[in-house]
Parts: C-alpha cells; structure tokens; sequence
C-alpha cells in the first residue's frame, strides 16, 4: 500500500472559462492515482485505435502491440512508487503525475555533476492534452505546478533548484520558452529526446514571475 | 512534504501555460502518437508480414500448427505468436528453420522479423503490401495464393 500523500492546495486554470478550480498537489502517486491512469486514463487513449478503425484501417495492421505497451506503461510506474512521487487532483480526478530520481547529476557547464532532481516522468491526463484531444484542454497549469514541485523538492535536498529533464518533442517549446529550463540538445542515450536543465538563478526566476 | 504554492501563482502560470503539451521521459512516450515510433511501427507491419506469410504458408500446405511445428522443429506457441501477435520477437532459429521448411531467403525472413537490420527494405514493404491484400479465411483463395507467390516470390529474390 502506498503512504497517505500530504497535499499542498493548488488551482488549476479551467481552460475555456479561464476560471480558477480548487486543485491538491499530492505528494506520492497512490493506488488512487494508478486507479484513475487505468480506468480512465488509458480507454481514452486508445480511443486512437478506434479512429484508427474508423479510418478504415484492416485490423490485422493495427498496432497490436500498443495494448501491451500501455500496461508495461502502469506496471512500470507501479514499480517506481519507493521514489518521489507527485499528482495533481482536482475534481476527484487525477490531473497529472510525475515520478523524480535523485540519483542523476547535472550536465550544465556552471553545475556540472551537481545534485538535481531529475524529472524521470511527468504526464497530463489525455483530457488536458490538445494533441489527444483535437480541441482545447480542461485543464491548463498541470506543469507548471509539477515543474514548481520538482524545484521545491529540489531546494529541500539542498540541490538549490537544480533540476533536469528530457522533454518529449511536442513539449519542448514548454520546457524552453515557457519555463525557462536551457536547451541541452538531443540525447542520443534517451531516444534523441532533447535534455533540459534548469539552473538556480533560472529556478528562482520562474517561482517569482507571477508571486 | 507540503509547499507554499499562492492561488495567483497558479493563475498566472496556468495564463502561461495555455494548455501546452508537458510529457517529459521516456515513460511519457505515446506509442501511437511520438514520432520517435515510428521504427517499431516498421518492425510491427514487417512482422504483421511475417505472421501472415506464415499463415498462408502453413494453410497452403493445409498443415496444423502442431504439424508444422513438427517439420520445422519448432515450439507450437512460437508459431501462434508469429501468426497472431505483431509485438512478439520471434527466435531467430525459430525464423530461420520456418524459412527453410518455406523454402525462402533465412536473412530476407530474418529482416522481415525485425531481427537484423535490412540494408534495402524496399522488399519489406512489398511484403507488407501483400500482407495487406489478403484477407483471412478458411482457406486459401485465389487471391491469398496471388498474394503468398508474390510474398515468396521477393523473400526468395537473391
């Protein structure tokens, strides 16, 4: 069983009336927020394979083994509960999760081998995801907030902010225009995704624009 | 742990934010939407190939799975999985005896299985292409026949 999570009060921005709800940032990923992945989360994304049918697609060429990718996916998670854990709830539903590791060092010139929180995994739920969607999201605000978790976390260990990150492509633009992290380039040893990394100075920056 | 976190900060970057994609980590990748799939989209039509060639191959010959595995020395369930799971890895011996009993190119049908790197996989695609065409029944057709000599006829091409 996972711990009770300590929750700091948060607020998501609803995206078409621009108004504030009342939001809790948890810190742990619990049996709830796995719940909510699984029964919630993964039928909407593969609502993909029924466009897909819709399409017109011969079944026999519909990407099988997606299926199981999703559930090595939860499994996955599932094993990396022992390390520190976010979500974000609002509405009774989970918003949000992200999984961080203290065990990478930075690869920043200026913080080269210092301690950060690496950010190993940060996901939106797929109704606040434009690209699943089609449409605008629910909600808007999920990663900053997890981003500001992962900083927080960061000065609580004593790494001063430090944080790092590989971004997926659809979200680099967030992690370089939106939050400030700098552009480390493509990692050939994570897929060619691009590694962010966020220095103190540009920690602080992004906790007070907006204070 | 518990932070301090103001309701103004939140709007303000929710204004920010505008509703962006956020995924980070591998753990985050959308197999079916990441473009970064695309090689194991490859590797999964080839092997939808490869499970139809063998199904056509094993009905042409009207032969069980437990009679096929038999004259290929081969476990029963690998051939289901050949036949029926795109994302199962076949054994390369496994591959190499089905294309001896199939009497075609063991590398080709290796390539096919996604276990070497094909240098031209113009073929595969034509493999793939065949895949396509034939639909599933009972027996073979004429068109599935069209569609298993054409799959033979470039998995046999030196």
């Amino acid at each position: 069983m996972t711990r009770r999570p300590e929750v700091t009060p948060v607020a998501l921005t609803r995206f078409d009336t621009k108004t504030l709800v009342d939001a809790e940032l948890w810190d742990a990923i619990t049996e709830k927020n796995l719940a909510d992945w699984e029964a919630k989360w993964t039928p909407q994304l593969l609502k993909l394979l029924e466009a897909l049918y819709d399409q017109g697609v011969e079944r026999a060429l519909w990407p099988q083994s997606r299926h199981w990718d999703w559930r090595a996916k939860t499994r996955a998670i599932e094993t990396r509960l022992d390390q520190q854990c976010f979500a974000i709830v609002c509405e009774g539903m989970t918003q949000a999760m992200m999984i961080t590791d203290l065990t990478r060092r930075a690869r920043l010139a200026g913080q080269t081998n210092d301690h950060l929180v690496y950010v190993d995994f940060v996901e939106t739920a797929p109704w606040n995801r434009r690209e699943i969607l089609g449409k605008p999201p629910m909600f808007t605000g999920c990663g900053s907030i997890l981003i500001r978790a992962a900083i927080e976390f960061s000065k609580l260990e004593e790494f001063k902010g430090r944080i790092g990150l590989h971004s997926l492509p659809q979200a680099n633009s967030f992690y370089a225009n939106k939050i400030g992290m700098t552009d480390l380039g493509q990692d050939p040893e994570y897929q060619n995704l691009r590694y962010f990394e966020m220095t103190p100075e540009s920690a602080e920056a992004f906790i007070n624009e907006g204070a | 742990m518990k932070f301090s976190i103001s309701r103004q900060w939140c709007a303000e970057k929710g204004k920010v934010e505008d509703g962006v994609e956020i995924g980070a980590g591998l753990l985050g990748i959308d197999p079916l939407l990441s473009s970064d799939s695309e090689s194991a989209a490859i590797v999964d039509d080839s092997r939808v190939a490869l499970g139809r060639f063998t199904n056509l191959n094993r009905r042409q010959r009207k032969l069980s799975y437990e009679a096929l595995a038999d004259i290929a020395d081969v476990e029963i369930a690998e051939l289901m999985n050949i036949e029926h799971d795109a994302s199962y890895e076949p054994e390369p011996r496994t591959v190499y005896q089905l294309a001896s009993v199939f009497k075609v190119d063991a590398k080709k049908m290796m390539e096919l299985a996604g276990l070497i790197e094909a240098k031209d996989a113009s073929y595969i695609e034509d493999a793939v292409r065949y895949a396509a065409r034939s639909e599933s029944l009972e027996e073979l057709d004429e068109q599935e026949r069209a569609a298993l000599d054409a799959m033979v006829a470039v998995l046999s091409k030196k």
